[in-house]
């Protein structure tokens, strides 16, 4: 974590692993080096601004859903958690669920 | 050869280049004090240039690391540098402005300590050699040493 700072908790190698993009793949996408992407997944590094907004732009997702001030959850979780009453539940959640190996 | 010595400078890790970064900085000074006490033995005087040179061999290998570790982030040879490496370089010559002010008021303070009380000092080419010689060694390393000093360790490749 950057002395000083707040870390600030991503998403990053959970979304390159999903698209199956390396780490230099990704840094020429953002126009970065390569090693700035790890120090960003490993929260040594606090992208700036911009860096944060391309890097969303990119995998077409909102900033908060890449990058929070709190740890992340599994996207998985966040998907099918219930929705609290009167909001609309995510797409995915209402897609059928596999059934239970067990 | 040329690209797995840069690889393997560029791995190494933090504690690693801290302790090469403590050698280039504490070497020069102490193969000077070496060479100053040895003049004064009966050793002869090639053996004395040996020992000196021995001494001093470390420091120019730290240094030597220390630059291709920084791989012209420093100096601006690297063509692209992003908004990490600005902003590591920031640190890294801010750290040698408080390391650079640290060593002049040190050294100032000793000299004004030791001439207040009742020494003198004779400024010749002897005497001055080692203090130019620290200026133009380090002056221009200090920042590519900062940056290998607070550099955290790279992630490993993915």
């Amino acid at each position: 974590m950057p002395d000083g700072h707040r870390p600030v908790h991503n998403r990053l190698a959970v979304l390159r692993a999903e698209r199956g993009l390396s780490r230099k793949q990704l840094a020429d996408k953002l126009g970065i080096n390569y090693q700035t992407i790890g120090y960003i997944e490993r929260g040594d590094y606090n992208p700036s601004l911009e860096l944060a907004l391309t890097i969303a732009e990119l995998f077409r997702l909102p900033v908060d859903a890449i990058f929070s001030l709190r740890p992340m959850t599994p996207l998985s979780e966040e998907i099918f958690r219930e929705p609290p009453a009167g909001t609309a539940s995510h797409p995915l959640a209402a897609a059928p669920r596999p059934p239970d190996p067990g | 050869m040329n690209t797995t010595i840069t690889s393997e400078v560029e791995y190494l890790p933090r504690s690693r280049r801290r302790l090469l970064v403590a050698v280039a900085l504490a070497g020069y000074p102490v193969a000077v004090a070496a060479l100053a006490g040895l003049k004064h033995t009966s050793l002869n005087r090639w053996l004395i240039l040996a020992l000196f040179l021995v001494l001093l061999l470390p420091t120019l290998i730290a240094l030597f690391v220390g630059y291709r570790y920084a791989r012209g982030r420093i100096d601006g040879r690297r063509a692209r540098l992003d908004e990490r490496d600005l902003a590591l370089r920031q640190q890294a010559y801010a750290l040698s402005h408080r390391v650079l002010a640290a060593t002049l008021i040190a050294a100032t303070a000793i000299t004004e300590i030791y001439l207040t009380s009742g020494n003198t000092l004779r400024l010749d080419a002897n005497t001055f050699l080692p203090a130019a010689m620290w200026v133009i060694v380090y002056l221009p390393a200090l920042p590519s040493l900062m940056l290998a000093w607070i550099e955290t360790d790279q992630p490993a490749d993915a």
